[in-house]
């Protein structure tokens, strides 16, 4: 990442620092459970699309199934019966039910077919001859039209899964590449900002010490200085109250002696 | 002596029937058909029988046209046998377009019962059961106009009268209809056969009378077979029974009663002829299941009497029967064409094997 770009525009204070470390551990903890989420939704994932395939295959078989019996329907009652079906009947013998599915919170509609024994619209059809044919062929259907409802669901499960899959992952993936990293430069930043005020500070009471200190200092020297004065003056009393020979060299400005 | 006169007025059809029969494929054509890899392939071994028919189907096409060049050539055959008829032969050649009329009347009738538009269904209708009075069928809104008109304009006037009023096609099913006329039907073509001046006595009365009491006894059955389980009473099922066949009156008492396939096995016994075609039939696992293989079912054992029974026909002289004969046989064989092109269509080739064919 590109460092120190990146990041928040937050003041660097202790407050935001807290802030940001708490934003922190909610990204770490939501992308754990984004990420486990992904991966049961996956697993559902795969076993759907395994399912699809098996249903793919048997709805091929079924359909050929149906098709034929139809044939064997043409053949037996020597005629179209269609529109006569079509006619006779009123109410639907197969049905469906629609329930939810939850997935990891991811609703999944699933179908569910069920017959209504007692809706036998057309149970007369072909009452003359080929009436077993029409029967038989209504009830292999039936099971061709159970295959396509269960196939059904499982598409839709399918396409919704994907949806949800993809959004999670966009979701993984951007709290693992962007939030976090983000995250963790303004918190480095805030760090920074603050060791270097840490430091500025430091400094500045250094400084501060340092100046006082020689403030202190030369007061020391000027009282010392005044002292020393005092005590020249004092010991040039004692010096001159003194026997010992004073150092003629030494002093050129000595007080003239007024005699 | 029937067959002393006999040439004179119907020497020509019977003739041209017998010759007809010999165009029907036969064995040997069938296992050639089976022989076929696709559509086209069979498109081209039929060529002999319905070239003129198939020569402008377009080269993709459903096994339903097939059917219906078939169907055509079949009502264009019999539209000119029914031409050359006269007198007692014309009006069996009628008795013969009845049931497809009965068919044709039923399908409009459910068409008014819901209110549809019944002129699209004129093209759903059988040709053969096409009459004048058909398209007038459609002009009719209600039950009650329905059923004068086909009192007025159609010749099934008679199967309507006796046995039902307008408001039973109303609370009827259609099927329970169908069936009420079509016992008529049979019943009336039976006293036809055996009463008219010109046929009672003769060869044609005793084919046709076997040949409809086996139709008939074959009808009841499939009726009490196919009953079970559904809404019809036994009291009604009893009506729909036609009263002739080997079966009348004992068996389809017997069958009136029959609550399961067991009751009907028993049933039948009483006829020998009947006795093992359950036996050789699956009774109630019609076609012999999914991917049964060579099982037949009930259904399949009655068409292989009918052609048997169509076949021996033909030994007949001097008869109207074969009439009847060989348009059942050239609807078996329609039926066996599609039948061998469905399976080719849908790549089933282990029951292509199922089809009748009696030459």
């Amino acid at each position: 990442m590109s460092g120190a770009g990146n990041r928040e525009a937050v003041f660097p204070t202790r407050q935001s620092l807290g802030i940001m470390k708490a934003k922190l551990k909610g990204a770490e903890t939501g992308h754990s459970l984004l990420k486990r989420k992904s991966e049961a939704l996956t697993k559902r994932f795969r076993e759907i699309t395994r399912r699809i395939d098996e249903a793919k295959r048997k709805m091929g078989r079924v359909m050929q199934i149906a098709a034929f019996s139809l044939a064997e329907v043409t053949y037996a009652t020597g005629g179209q019966i269609g529109y006569q079906v079509q006619e006779s009947v009123k109410a639907a013998r197969f049905r469906i039910r629609s329930k939810q599915e939850n997935v990891s919170g991811v609703q999944l509609p699933a179908f569910e077919s069920y017959i209504t024994e007692e809706n036998n619209d057309f149970g007369l059809t072909g009452l003359g001859r080929g009436g077993q044919q029409v029967q038989k062929c209504r009830d292999v259907y039936g099971k061709a039209v159970e295959t396509l409802v269960e196939l059904a669901s499982l598409q839709t499960a399918f396409v919704i899964l994907d949806d949800v899959i993809k959004i999670v992952n966009r979701r993984v993936a951007a709290i693992e590449h962007v939030i976090i990293p983000r995250t963790e430069n303004t918190i480095k930043y805030i760090n920074s900002e603050l060791d270097e005020l840490d430091r500025e500070e430091f400094y500045r009471l250094k400084k501060v010490k340092n100046n006082k200190k020689k403030a202190l200092d030369e007061a020391d020297a000027e009282r010392a200085k005044l002292k020393e004065q005092e005590g020249e003056e004092g010991e040039q009393l004692t010096i001159t109250g003194s026997d010992e020979p004073a150092d003629i060299l030494a002093d050129e400005e000595e007080k003239d002696v007024i005699f | 002596m029937e067959g002393l006169f006999f040439n004179i007025h119907s020497g020509y059809v019977e003739g041209i029937v017998r010759g007809y029969r010999n165009s029907l494929l036969t064995s040997s054509n069938y296992s050639n058909l089976t022989q076929c890899e696709t559509l086209e392939d069979l498109k081209l071994q039929l060529t002999p029988s319905y070239g003129e028919q198939l020569a402008n189907v377009a080269s993709p096409f459903p096994t339903s046209t097939i059917a219906a060049k078939a169907t055509e050539k079949l009502v264009q055959d019999f539209r000119y046998l029914r031409a050359q008829a006269t007198g007692a032969l014309a009006k069996f050649m009628d008795f013969l377009t009845y049931s497809y009329m009965i068919d044709n009347v039923a399908l409009l009738i459910t068409g008014t019962l819901h209110e549809r538009d019944t002129k699209d269904l004129l093209e759903r209708c059988h040709p053969l059961g096409f009459f004048e009075g058909l398209p007038a069928l459609c002009v009719a809104s209600n039950i009650e106009e329905l059923y004068s008109i086909v009192l007025v304009e159609t010749p099934l006037a008679p199967f309507f009268k006796d046995n039902l009023r307008s408001a039973d096609l109303d609370e009827l099913n259609i099927e329970i209809v169908r069936n009420t006329l079509y016992k008529s039907y049979l019943e009336a073509f039976h006293e036809f056969c055996t009463t008219d001046p010109e046929l009672s006595g003769t060869a044609s009365a005793e084919l046709m009378s076997d040949i409809l009491g086996f139709e008939a006894d074959r009808r009841a059955i499939n009726i009490t077979l196919n009953s079970f389980g559904t809404e019809l009473s036994k009291s009604d099922r009893k009506k729909l029974y036609p009263e002739m066949g080997k079966l009348h009156p004992e068996g389809t008492l017997m069958l009136s009663r029959a609550d399961d396939p067991e009751a009907v096995r028993l049933a039948i016994e009483i006829v020998g002829e009947y006795r093992s075609f359950f036996d050789q039939g699956g009774i109630g696992q019609g076609g012999g299941g999914i991917g049964g293989g060579t099982q037949k079912s009930l259904e399949d054992v009655f068409y292989q009497k009918e052609m048997e029974l169509a076949k021996g026909t033909f030994t007949h002289h001097f008869t109207f029967a074969v009439v009847y004969a060989w348009l059942k046989l050239q609807e078996q064989e329609i039926r066996n064409i599609t039948w061998i092109a469905e399976c080719i269509a849908q790549n089933q080739k282990d029951r292509i094997g199922n089809y009748i064919s009696v030459f």
